[in-house]
């Protein structure tokens, strides 16, 4: 790799899929093959696209690292550039340079549960975490809470309901709300009615019992989310340091430099890009502003 | 450290070396603002200068910055570096440097600012503080590192003191210009040391500063000053550790483009936004508090992330007072 770390390197897009309405999949390979090789990285960390002559945004990975030879973005069209990636095409080719960040501590969570608990968009990062704990299945149980607006807005709809179905037998258990009503969700209620119910993601916490001293939880979703379903896994006595979370902000170096994430007060400064995305809870509340 | 004496007569012909090393800038003023330029002349340079507008890091870490060029599609680096000297720069702006050293040499480093660092030489000088100064308080107002030669005035002439292995080969190769330190001029240096330090009319009690700080994160101080800064980011501008940019891509012509980097500043609203308009810090006051938070964070290895140079004071058009404001954030504690 050069040693310009603001150079990207040529990545093909071999496929798009339409999730919803605003997000589209995009499915990515290095023409390098050499740079492919090298590529890896911890579900947790993003990568910066680079649209060249347009500018650079950062997104984070949404595949797992054990399935090899591509990775993938879930990309929700909300600005300029994202509108810009919208309207490409497979056979296009975008910049990408990464991973950055720390991502979560996969190894360290090893032989535990897993608690996803997923609102909105924030299900791509941690799509990535629960393939990785399904093909290695070095973990004990592995529940995901998603919280979605409405059964149009659900990503990954396919896998989801694959997992609805199957999931038991990969040590994987999902439960799904929804808020706004639909006949698409009833027939899901209808189907699975002890995994699916309208509401918010923390009512998916009703009625689950889960070792504390065995379990870490991982949270992403919008900023709002994050008081609500802390306050549930404390209320069920987890430890602050068992809560993973993944952050967002406007990354714009990748590499602690640019300034633009820097959080925190005179006693505790934090890159999320490079301390980050991902903290425990103990970090919040040592750290002004994370949440 | 290495100690030779540089006569005043001497001086001339020591400053006219220099350009062997590379252009030199120095600082020079211009209408009632001190600045560094390129200077061929000393008799151009304004040897008792209180502080240039903007930093030394201009010379790094550029205002507007050309980080890569589209050729044939691809990016190519633009690294052309011309080799500079910096001739006079103030302890206080020495340790500015260091601070942004240890965000951009990090690793992973910056190839822009690393090139420029290695290519230019450091030459210091000794100043007196005027009522802006506070970098006494914050223990950057001597500089026993970061630079390759540094001139401490003397009555008849400069006290050296030689900082790196290419401070030596400037020394060495202008051997004749130099003398050896005498009892006298150690005696004159010390006394230079002692006015200066009771000039300092500014001071910035940093005990428990940091935690302070975070203890008072709601007080009515911050709100209050929020409403008279015009968040113009002057601040950040004239801040010698202020470090923030933000990128850019500009078509040249139909076929090229640039992608520029350019300086910004957290009073600007746009600073932490994020995708789909949602802003971690909306309000000025939350921006405003920000800096003063940053400015303030101290780290065991470098320390604040404040120089005490007092360009934020000098060039603020709202006329707030950085010490002023940390200490009425302090009493407000009481």
């Amino acid at each position: 790799m050069s040693e310009n770390p603001y150079q990207t390197y040529d990545a093909r897009i071999l496929e798009v899929k339409d999730l919803t309405s605003r997000e589209k999949l995009f499915t990515l390979r290095f023409v390098d093959s050499k740079i492919e090789d090298k590529f890896d990285f911890r579900p947790g960390q993003f990568v910066i696209v680079d649209i060249r002559g347009f500018g650079e945004f950062p997104i984070s990975i949404c595949s797992s690292p054990t399935r090899k030879g591509y990775f993938q973005l879930c990309i929700r069209k909300v600005g300029r550039m994202t509108k810009f990636i919208h309207r490409m095409k497979e056979g296009d080719v975008v910049g990408i340079r990464g991973p950055y960040g720390n991502g979560f501590p996969m190894e360290k969570m090893e032989g535990s549960n897993l608690i996803l608990v997923a609102g909105g968009l924030g299900m791509a990062p941690l799509r990535s975490v629960l393939w990785y704990a399904i093909d290695t299945g070095k973990y004990e149980n592995v529940w995901l809470l998603y919280g979605t607006k409405a059964y149009e807005d659900i990503l990954f709809r396919d896998e989801i309901i694959h997992l609805l179905k199957h999931g038991e037998a990969m040590n994987c258990s999902v439960k799904l709300a929804y808020e706004v009503e639909s006949p698409s969700c009833i027939y899901l209620e209808q189907g699975f009615s002890d995994k699916v119910c309208k509401g918010v993601v923390t009512d998916l916490f009703r009625g689950e019992e889960f070792d504390v001293n065995n379990t870490y939880a991982l949270i992403c979703g919008p900023p709002v989310m994050y008081k609500f379903v802390i306050r549930e896994l404390l209320d069920r006595k987890l430890s602050p340091g068992r809560i993973y979370m993944t952050l967002e902000r406007r990354m714009r170096c990748g590499v602690g430099k640019c300034g633009h994430c820097v959080v925190g007060t005179s006693v505790s400064m934090k890159y999320i890009c490079q301390d980050g995305p991902v903290f425990t809870y103990w970090d919040a509340l040592s750290t002004r502003g994370l949440i | 450290m290495r100690y030779i004496k540089l006569p005043s007569e001497n001086f001339e012909r020591f400053f006219k070396s220099l350009e062997a090393w590379g252009s030199v800038y120095a600082p020079v003023k211009r209408g009632g603002i001190y600045s560094f330029q390129k200077v061929h002349d000393p008799a151009e340079i304004a040897l008792d200068y209180n502080r240039t507008m903007l930093p030394p890091k201009k010379f790094f870490f550029r205002p507007r910055d050309t980080v890569l060029r589209m050729k044939n599609g691809r990016w190519e680096e633009n690294l052309e570096v011309e080799p500079m000297v910096l001739f006079g720069l103030h302890s206080c702006d020495i340790h500015g440097l260091k601070i942004l050293d240890k965000v951009y040499l990090d690793e992973p480093a910056d190839p822009y600012y690393r090139t420029r660092r290695e290519k230019t030489v450091i030459v210091g000088i000794s100043c007196m503080p005027d009522e802006y100064c506070f970098c006494k308080s914050l223990g950057t107002h001597f500089a026993m590192d970061g630079f390759d030669l540094f001139l401490h005035e003397l009555p008849d002439g400069w006290l050296v003191r030689i900082g790196s292995v290419r401070g030596h080969e400037i020394a060495w190769e202008n051997g004749e210009l130099f003398e050896e330190v005498t009892d006298e001029d150690l005696a004159n240096f010390k006394e230079f040391e002692e006015k200066r330090a009771k000039a300092f009319q500014k001071e910035l009690p940093q005990e428990g500063l940091a935690d302070m700080l975070d203890l008072a994160y709601n007080s009515p101080v911050w709100k209050k000053y929020a409403e008279i800064c015009l968040a113009c980011g002057n601040c950040n501008m004239v801040c010698p550790t202020c470090r923030c940019y933000e990128v850019c891509d500009r078509w040249v012509d139909a076929y090229s483009a640039v992608r520029e980097r350019r300086y910004d500043s957290c009073f600007m609203e746009n600073h932490g936004l994020v995708a789909g308009n949602y802003n971690f810090r909306p309000t000025r006051l939350d921006r405003f508090r920000h800096r003063y938070y940053c400015k303030s964070y101290f780290d065991p290895s470098s320390g604040y992330n404040c120089v005490g140079c007092g360009r934020c004071d000098e060039f603020c058009p709202a006329k707030i007072e950085h010490v002023k404001v940390l200490e009425e954030v302090r009493g407000s504690l009481r």
